[in-house]
């Protein structure tokens, strides 16, 4: 049995948390057939309280503040960072506030301890906090579909769970804290969102003159249709698409979702009946309430999510590493590495090479590695099921080759299979190098191109690797 | 009265209650996203479908299911016969044929015999034990233990002598397993021992073999680690599945506890490639502490 500290710390558009979590992996499998490491538990440690994210004029986090806090919540849970194992720094939220994002992760760099990433991207904040709600394991434990809606301040993160898998992902630019007023009622920041809603329903809201609840409502109700829109309970129009945040995926929502889960801390404003409806100074309440109402959402069967306002900061803190399948090879000393890209074969390249044919996949890494301004690669491949050895020793040989053709001679040559054929593949890619190239080969994680991946230091006697996958970090 | 009418009745009459309490419908109409789910499509079937196949089998015969998806979602997680509907007091016709049907495999895999022909490809020797049928194998389990006298004759002949791992295959309860996974799993353990600089003796293959038959065979060929491929007694989910027993500096009456198992080895278990890379590693394992069964794992 291993234990694994690890650290979530969201900085979000409203707030900033961070959480330690201790994970615990055992082999579960019997006696009688090959182990399986499998996480146990996951254990909070230590949360913070919710802190208001420090700002610069109004809109840029302030990054030194924000490490202040950070510093702060390391003391008072008792850890050092060189205790921390793993985790993820992410900054979510408004778009706006992540031009600095650069310099405020850079500012908590002594805090990211050997295996903390620092990730960010609204597709992948959607999956993390969807993980964090709860959604996903009970996607997984009731074999069915749940979305996950995470409504924080500044936007909205969307992520459909099939049984465990992401078939889909979105964010929309709406939030609790999108429209602040102060406490006569006059308006004291709109965000541009905010502001196209209001034009189309022709509410007059500027910064500085004053509004109420009828007017306010009007918006939120609107903000709640673009929400059901956006998971097609309601057909989409153009001000949803309008209000869709620029980098975030489309998203098809494969009806009928049969589960739907709230997070975020507007989540918390729909089961909510206070009688001050402006008890944050803004606008979250209002949406909660305008969510509740809502026809097509009050038809939905509803899940209570386990985290709210926590969600994205304990799918941080828990739900970013993933273990590797438990037969895997690799060379000593390989691990681990940090940053690597991720060149997913093509389908026919991919044919090619457990055919025996190298040229396909040399001028597909050659490509590959010219646009790369890393000079590492891990190359991933579905792999077949239940190959032959020969099938196998057929893609080592084509890779060996291909490495040889276009890596320095002590770059390691690193491979990532879906299907479970690492160790076999491993052993062939051994002899067909003669022992003389560092080789790893790991399976059972699933990645896209574009990806980057973290692998960890082996754990549990060298039987897995953990693994990270995350998104393009300045995308 | 028929069902759908009365539920319209009951849903005007809860309706109307409802109003009377001062609620009011919804301004806009609206679809029910989740309500009904749409029907399992019933897939049509060729005339000349196999009833024992995956396939088949993931088909509910279940009529009229109150919850159809919840019911795929219970097939989906289990390979018993569920939501298989029922006539009278029996099965219906279908479940109880391709109860039948799977029955019969398995009852074949320990029937049959393993592939000559496979064997021939391998360049595998056959040695047979003091069974000379089927018959005498399954009843007379004592002597699936021991080698005939030719057998013991022929390995002498034959295999290298005290080499570090003796690798052979034997046929067990089933021939089905022996066919479906050999060829794939002897390449990976052969090359794979060797490159750990092992020396690797000469494989064959058994005809009516018992695990503790690989004793014997230690003792023959002088090697530290035996290591036998054996068919699993087949159930009704797999007849295809395969085990590895290994054990350490073995003699004839060494105790089972002294045997490593690795099993559940087949196409939708362990795969045979993944297994033999695995198993290379055990043995090097057991080498290295010079203990295999529950000895290795103290």
């Amino acid at each position: 049995m291993s234990k694994i500290l690890s650290v979530g710390i969201d900085i979000g558009t409203t707030t900033t948390q961070v959480i330690f979590s201790r994970i615990t992996i055992d082999n579960t499998a019997s006696y009688f057939t090959v182990p399986r490491i499998s996480v146990l538990d996951k254990e909070i440690v230590y949360q913070s309280p919710v802190f208001f994210t420090p700002l610069k004029q109004q809109v840029f986090i302030d990054g030194e503040k924000v490490r202040d806090i950070v510093a702060g919540e390391f003391q008072k849970a008792g850890f050092k960072p060189s205790q921390v194992d793993t985790g993820a720094v992410i900054i979510t939220g408004e778009a706006a506030r992540k031009e600095n994002s650069k310099t405020v992760l850079d500012t908590l760099s002594d805090f990211a301890g050997d295996f903390v990433v620092s990730t960010a991207g609204p597709d992948l904040e959607s999956v993390i906090s969807g993980k964090g709600s709860g959604a996903y394991q009970y996607s997984i434990d009731n074999l069915c579909t749940v979305v996950n809606l995470d409504i924080g301040g500044g936007t909205t993160n969307i992520a459909l769970f099939d049984s465990g898998k992401v078939t889909g992902k979105s964010c929309y630019d709406i939030g609790g804290r999108l429209i602040r007023l102060d406490k006569d009622g006059t308006v004291q920041y709109i965000a541009p969102t905010a502001q196209l809603i209001a034009d189309k329903v022709g509410v007059d809201i500027k910064v500085g003159s004053r509004t109420d609840e009828a007017e306010l409502s009007k918006i939120t109700d609107m903000m709640a249709d673009i929400l059901a829109q956006s998971i097609g309970l309601e057909e989409a129009t153009p001000l949803a698409e309008a209000t869709r945040t620029k980098t975030s995926s489309t998203g098809t929502f494969r009806q009928p979702i049969e589960r739907i889960c709230f997070s975020g801390g507007v989540a918390d404003c729909i089961k909510s009946t206070s009688d001050d409806l402006f008890a944050f100074g803004d606008i979250g309440i209002l949406l909660g309430r305008s969510i509740r109402n809502n026809p097509y959402f009050a038809k939905a069967r509803r899940i209570d999510a386990s985290q709210t306002i926590r969600a994205t900061v304990v799918g941080a803190g828990t739900y970013t590493m993933n273990l590797s399948g438990s037969t895997i090879y690799y060379s000593r000393g390989i691990f681990p590495i940090k940053n690597t890209p991720v060149y997913k074969l093509p389908a026919d390249v991919e044919e090619a090479m457990f055919k025996g044919n190298a040229e396909p996949l040399i001028q597909g890494l050659k490509w590959f590695m010219s646009q790369s301004s890393s000079s590492q690669v891990i190359i991933a491949a579905k792999g077949p099921h239940n190959p032959t050895f020969q099938t196998l020793e057929q893609a080592a040989g084509c890779l060996i080759k291909s490495a040889d053709a276009v890596m320095g001679a002590d770059d390691a040559l690193i491979v990532i299979s879906e299907e479970d054929i690492a160790k076999a593949l491993g052993i062939a890619m051994n002899n067909a190098s003669d022992k003389r190239r560092r080789i790893a080969s790991i399976d059972s994680v699933s990645v896209e191109d574009g990806d980057y991946l973290d692998i960890g230091s082996p754990l549990m006697d060298g039987l897995v690797v953990p693994v990270i996958v995350k998104t393009l970090l300045f995308g | 009265m028929e069902r759908d009418e009365l539920v319209a009745l009951i849903t005007e009459e809860v309706i109307a209650q409802l109003k009377k309490a001062g609620w009011k419908a919804p301004d806009k109409p609206v679809p029910p996203p989740f309500a009904p789910q749409e029907k399992a499509e019933k897939k049509e079937l060729p005339p000349d479908f196999d009833i024992a196949s995956e396939e088949v089998k993931k088909i509910p015969l279940l009529e009229n299911p109150i919850d159809p998806v919840e019911l795929s979602h219970m097939k989906k997680r289990t390979t018993a016969r569920i939501g298989v509907g029922k006539c009278g007091a029996r099965l219906n016709t279908q479940t109880m044929l391709t109860l039948r049907a799977d029955h019969a495999k398995a009852r074949d895999a320990v029937m049959k015999d393993v592939d000559e022909n496979l064997l021939k490809s391998m360049d595998l020797f056959s040695v047979k034990t003091q069974c000379d049928t089927k018959d005498t194998f399954i009843t007379r389990p004592d002597l699936g233990r021991r080698l005939s006298p030719e057998g013991v004759e022929t390995l002498k002949e034959k295999c290298t002598k005290n080499p570090d791992v003796q690798i052979y295959a034997a046929d067990g309860l089933s021939s089905t397993a022996i066919n479906a996974n050999l060829d794939k799993i002897m390449p990976v353990l052969m090359k794979g021992l060797e490159s750990k600089g092992l020396t690797v003796g000469t494989p064959f293959f058994m005809k009516y073999g018992r695990v503790a038959a690989e004793d014997q065979v230690a003792e023959i060929v002088g090697a530290k680690v035996v290591c036998v491929l054996i068919g699993e007694r087949p159930g009704l989910a797999t007849s295809e599945s395969m085990s590895a027993y290994i054990v350490y500096n073995a003699h004839v009456g060494i105790p089972e506890s002294k045997r490593t198992v690795v099993s559940n080895i087949h196409k939708d278990g362990l795969s045979a490639v993944e297994a033999g890379a695995y198993i290379v590693e055990v043995i090097e394992k057991i080498l290295a502490a010079k203990a295999s069964g529950v000895d290795l794992v103290k």
